[in-house]
């Protein structure tokens, strides 16, 4: 680890430019830092003070009326179990399944004088530039039997032509000698896929899996349109969708917000709520992270 | 290969779990039954050896605006199922819009049991969607006795004769007994008026002087904080603040689109009448006088609940409901005398003002069964005994003798505990009824059917009374008045087309009327604060900009005639002639 | 003579055609069910296009429906208002194309240059961060730093004299698209600077030797080794979004304009909510949306092409 750590960047002499060159990127680095962490650290305090309090304002980087209310209003949520283990089952289904099936249609269209090749990618990439709309989409989701189901999570997204893109593009950059020797060896497709390709492609499916991963964690659209009346599929972002908007309805009819003064704020909720969906997130990504932050170090060379 | 192994493995245990749920997800399904001591049953172990257990009908119920969840366990909610045996599953919009969400519906041919469609329940009608009601209403005299037959009249005329929804606001048993004001009115802070003196204040003129001398006294609150004279909310589809004023200040009830005019029964805008351009050009000369917040028209909704919270804004137009957060905010930091009273300003004096009117039935929405429910009867039963007069009571107070206490006259009261508990958000969402089918059919003011308690707990004279402050207090007993309404005139005169900008919901969206309607807006948004800022020697000539670019780059009398013909369809069917 | 030799040529195609098949037919059977795929999924739903040419109304079938014609691109075309959201839309877009581009590949060079694992982790883990916030909360942000009043921004200015009294940044027009690509900047550099720090991984360490053997500098090294490594990642993520011009977002704009500036905030999408969506036109909506698709592939294919033409990496 240690050697790593010295070993993994370049070195260079200590010259005049070269220390000028490291001022300047910390300088930038650093400055980077705060901006970026500021947004986080003011969503956290804000999480973390009393709602009726925030909304004077003036709430930057440390609570001024201290209080768990907003996360209890978020985690009192009767369904938040059975949303949990949802999302949780859909993220890793699904980012195994879309992360399989689409590295393999890369692989397909990374074949170099394969005859559908561009056919084939073609009718991907336009999928990324034509919308059906809201309406079409629902009825083939209807008439495929995908309502209140689960597998609605997963089959309409396996595959995405981005990420596809993505996967096929590091692909390309992988020398044809290993899988051709590899095919002179008797190796079907299927093996040299699986064997050699992709623990080559490990840095940009590291990268693909943190997308879907995310994606999925995060949709919510899905859960309402498809599965809103079966509270056995909700998942967690449609959950905390609809306590955010039940909150904020403060817009509603006259009548019926009569008898409702709210203690808990849509602002002070959305906080909570932001700060409780994104842990499990964010501690995914070190996982993920030494496959491509590790940079020379593991990137060429066998582990 | 051996971390695939154990990928596998976690996908092999993550789809179980699922299929797992999905599975016992099933038999949960349709008639849930729970126990009759009212605990809450998850339904799931000892469900055959109970023989002390009762179906209970559940219906789903998708209402198309956004709504708060009520959790499952909540007190009356389980009481009231019990007493009535039937219970409905409340879905509310989340993240769209009440007409992509239905339309989705519509194109899908499956609906849930019961639907409040909002703005997209012409859709729904014409879709076919929702059974006809007309026939089988006589047999639900709750329902039935919930509108009068001049009401049912009107909801026909708006469906060629027949009932395919039943609205549900704006209904008071007997006459209205508001204590508080939660519509559109110019506010001013207590303290100003307690500086003052507690003046009489009637027009826009004596508005803004009484605004200007407290700014001039008190540039500074107690706090050292800048004291703000006015601010214009504008904030996305709140900014009617910005533009509807004018109405009121002409004499006219809040019809929203446009004005009516009684004699003619036609609609005519209200941007270009001479009480706009003075209320706009006493607007510019606030603006330029420092009294506005020069941020007015960027601020956000939440930017503009922070400045009422803070107690610096001395005054504003506004609906009320609009800035209940900032009310509950100050008076939870003790700043009573930052909260506000409702005036109804005209531009000269002596001009009668419809501030202050009755709630309008709504004859465009309602709660409406759909045709996927196979249950049409027993769910209009369900709708029926929501309005049992002990149900309703169940729904206003709560539980006899835990909610509220009965004195040996038969009068409603609460406790001092019970009263803090109602003031709990918490302690509300898990006990009381309140926020349960606040979509179904309910009174929502006036008394119960025992003739003497008000069937909302803070309109009952003796809580309204108890619940005040002593700042409160002082104030209404300044000016000798019992409640908030008072500073208001009251009146019901409002024409059977009231309010007619309900009828703009209903346009094509590529008809001209409509297109008008976008257009005007544009024009409105941007000019106004152009007029407003503009310095004292342009104010004049930026108005005739706004005004030219009003009467010649819209369609205004396109927009008029469709409100006048609406208007007119309107007094054909509340005087029976359709 | 000249038709002779092209039909055998064209028979030579063909066998060769057949021939690459037959060799090729484990990948062949493996494509079978990538294209049924995408052909339900992505393109049996656009006979929903037909929408566009209708006046829809939701609940009727697709084909009972009331026929307009181009009804609904004339409305549009016609519509100053959607040539100014046009307009908008582009100049938005491009302005986050370029900045978006150049700051998350900066970032990852920069990354690359840091030596110490643990600063280079709490840099890049912390500068992803506000990818998870939604829009409502960095806008809410946004809108305090840029506050005339109590914001940041203001105060500095007026510190350094740069100003003599505070900016209303959300009155005026000209501020608009400037604050708009800032925002994109300040929520996705880190998260899109990802996936060019995986293509940087790539690039073989022997290659850096080379050039220090070459006594190469940072700066050459960068200039030779490491942007020409992520060269094709660049381009392909280039063409891919410059057939995202038109979809320049919404929660932002919509978030942040008000009244007095909307000739400049107003994007395609928040157009067809408006016009569209919120008044049940779905036709509308679909219009627009043929339009932008139009558009988008008009310019992928363009963008493919100059690819093509420079030699670089391209998308087919």
């Amino acid at each position: 680890m240690k050697k790593q750590e010295k070993g993994h960047a370049p070195r260079y002499k200590a010259s005049f430019g070269g220390v000028m060159f490291d001022v300047i990127k910390w300088i930038i680095l650093i400055l980077f830092v705060i901006v970026t962490l500021y947004p986080v650290l003011n969503t956290l305090a804000v999480s973390l003070n009393d709602g009726m309090d925030t909304i004077r304002g003036g709430i930057y980087l440390i609570p001024r009326k201290f209080t768990w209310q907003n996360y209890l209003t978020v985690l009192r949520k009767d369904s938040l179990k059975i949303a949990t283990i949802v999302t949780v089952s859909r993220t890793v289904i699904g980012t195994v399944v879309q992360l399989f099936v689409t590295a393999m249609l890369a692989y397909i269209v990374s074949r170099k004088d394969f005859v559908f090749k561009k056919f084939l990618t073609i009718l991907y990439v336009l999928t990324m530039y034509v919308n059906a709309g809201l309406i079409p989409g629902y009825l083939l989701i209807k008439n495929l039997g995908l309502l209140n189901s689960f597998w609605v999570y997963i089959i309409p997204g396996m595959v995405s032509a981005f990420n596809m893109i993505v996967i096929r593009t590091f692909m390309n950059g992988i020398p044809d000698s290993l899988a051709e020797s590899a095919e002179v060896d008797g190796a079907g497709h299927m093996r040299i896929f699986i064997q050699i390709i992709l623990p080559l492609c490990k840095p940009v499916l590291a990268t693909v899996a943190l997308f879907i991963a995310v994606g999925q964690w995060n949709s919510w659209f899905d859960a309402m349109l498809y599965n809103s009346f079966n509270e056995n599929l909700t998942t967690l972002q449609y959950e905390l969708m609809k306590l955010l908007s039940s909150v904020s309805s403060q817009s509603g009819n006259i009548d019926a917000l009569k008898n409702t003064g709210s203690m808990v704020t849509p602002m002070s909720v959305r906080a909570a709520t932001t700060i409780v969906t994104s842990i499990p997130i964010i501690c995914l990504y070190p996982w993920l992270q030494r496959y491509f932050v590790a940079g020379l170090t593991i990137g060429g060379v066998k582990e | 290969m051996r971390k695939w192994g154990k990928l596998l493995s976690v996908v092999m245990v993550a789809s179980m779990l699922t299929v797992g749920m999905t599975g016992c997800g099933k038999d949960k399904n349709e008639n849930t039954t729970i126990a009759t001591e009212g605990n809450a049953a998850e339904g799931n172990a000892a469900e055959e050896d109970d023989t002390a257990e009762k179906t209970i009908r559940e219906y789903s119920l998708f209402v198309a605006t956004a709504g708060k969840e009520v959790p499952d366990d909540n007190r009356l909610y389980q009481q009231i199922t019990e007493k009535i045996g039937a219970k409905a599953k409340v879905t509310w919009l989340t993240g769209q819009t009440d007409k992509e969400r239905v339309g989705v519906m519509i194109a899908g041919g499956e609906y849930p049991d019961m639907i409040v469609g909002s703005n997209a329940t012409p859709d729904l009608v014409a879709a076919g969607a929702l059974v006809d009601l007309t026939d089988k209403l006589d047999n639900y005299p709750n329902l039935k006795k919930f509108r009068t037959d001049e009401e049912w009249n009107m909801i026909k005329g708006a469906n060629d004769g027949s009932i395919y929804y039943i609205p549900i606001f704006g209904k008071s048993n007997g006459d209205s007994m508001y204590v508080k004001h939660n519509d559109e009115a110019f506010w001013i802070q207590k303290r100003v008026l307690e500086w003052a003196n507690w003046p009489e204040i009637n027009t826009l003129d004596q508005y803004f002087d009484l605004i200007q001398g407290y700014l001039a006294a008190n540039p500074k609150d107690a706090e050292g904080q800048e004291n703000i004279g006015y601010e214009i909310l504008c904030d996305d589809w709140r900014w009617f603040c910005l533009e509807n004023p004018s109405q009121f200040l002409a004499g006219y009830a809040n019809d929203g689109a446009a004005i009516v005019d009684a004699d003619t029964k036609t609609a005519r805008n209200y941007d270009d009448i001479p009480e706009a351009k003075a209320y706009y050009s006493k607007l510019n000369e606030m603006y330029n006088a420092g009294v506005i917040d020069p941020e007015t028209f960027t601020m956000s909704y939440d930017q503009y609940i922070a400045k009422l919270s803070s107690g610096r804004v001395l005054g504003m137009v506004d609906q009320g409901w609009q800035f209940n957060d900032a009310v509950t905010s100050l008076v939870s930091q003790g700043k009573d005398d930052c909260t506000y009273v409702p005036l109804d300003l005209t531009i000269e004096e002596g001009v009668a003002t419809k501030y202050f009117t009755p709630a309008a039935l709504n004859v465009g929405d309602g709660i409406a069964i759909t045709t996927s429910c196979k249950d049409v009867d027993g769910a209009l039963q369900f709708l029926n005994d929501l309005l049992d007069p002990e149900v309703i009571t169940m729904r206003g107070w709560g539980e006899e003798g835990v909610d509220y206490m009965v004195d040996e006259n038969g009068m409603f009261y609460r406790t001092e505990e019970q009263r803090e508990n109602a003031k709990d958000s918490d302690w509300v969402n898990e006990n009381l009824a309140s926020t349960i089918y606040s979509y179904l059919p309910n009174y929502s003011s006036g008394l119960l059917f025992d003739g003497k308690n008000a069937v909302n707990p803070a309109e009952q004279p003796s809580e309204f009374r108890e619940g005040l402050s002593e700042y409160d207090k002082k104030v209404l007993d300044a000016y000798g008045y019992t409640k908030w309404t008072d500073f208001l005139t009251y009146t019901d005169d409002v024409g059977p087309w009231f309010p007619i900008y309900s009828a703009k919901n209903t346009w094509e969206s590529s008809s001209d009327a409509a297109i008008a309607a976008q257009k005007m807006e544009e024009v409105k948004r941007e000019w106004l604060p152009k007029v407003i800022m503009a310095s004292t020697d342009k104010v004049e000539d930026t108005w005739n900009k706004y005004m030219d670019k009003y009467h010649n780059d819209t369609n205004y009398k396109v927009f008029e005639d469709a409100l006048s013909e609406a208007v007119a369809e309107r007094i054909a069917i509340a005087e029976g002639n359709n | 003579m000249k038709t002779e030799t092209s039909v055998i040529s064209a028979n030579k195609k063909k066998n060769q055609f057949i021939k690459d098949l037959r060799k090729q037919k484990t990948l062949v059977f493996m494509s079978i069910p990538f294209i049924l795929y995408v052909l339900v999924f992505s393109y049996l739903p656009l006979t929903g296009w037909l929408m566009a040419f209708q006046k829809y109304r939701p609940g009727k079938g697709l084909l009972d429906q009331e026929w307009s014609g181009f009804f609904q691109f004339k409305l549009l075309f016609q519509d100053e208002t959607f040539l100014r959201v046009l307009r908008n839309t582009l100049c938005m877009s491009l302005i986050n194309l370029t900045l978006g581009f150049i700051t998350a590949i900066g970032l990852a060079i920069l990354l690359n240059e840091v030596k110490s694992m643990r600063g280079k982790k709490f840099v890049q883990t912390v500068s992803y961060l506000p990818h998870f916030l939604s829009w409502i909360i960095v806008c809410g942000i946004i809108v305090d730093v840029l506050s005339p009043e109590t914001g940041i921004i203001n105060q500095l200015l007026l510190k350094l004299n740069i100003i003599n009294s505070p900016i209303n940044f959300f009155a005026e027009a000209k501020y608009f698209w400037g604050i708009v690509g800032a925002s994109n900047i300040w929520k996705e550099t880190g998260w899109n600077s990802i996936i060019y720090l995986a293509a940087i991984t790539s690039i073989s360490p022997e290659l850096y030797e080379a050039a220090s053997i070459d006594g190469a500098n940072r700066w050459h090294k960068i200039k030779h080794i490491v942007l020409p490594g992520i060269k094709p990642t660049v381009f392909i993520l280039l063409i891919m979004n410059i057939g995202n011009v038109l979809n320049a977002g919404f929660e932002v704009q919509y978030l942040l304009g008000n009244g007095m500036i909307q000739k400049v905030s107003q994007t395609i999408d928040i157009y067809v909510l408006k016009y569209g969506i919120s008044m049940n036109n779905f036709s509308l909506a679909t219009a627009a949306g043929i339009f932008k698709s139009v558009i988008s592939i008009s310019l992928i294919v363009i963008a493919n092409k100059a690819a093509k033409a420079a030699g670089e990496e391209r998308l087919f």
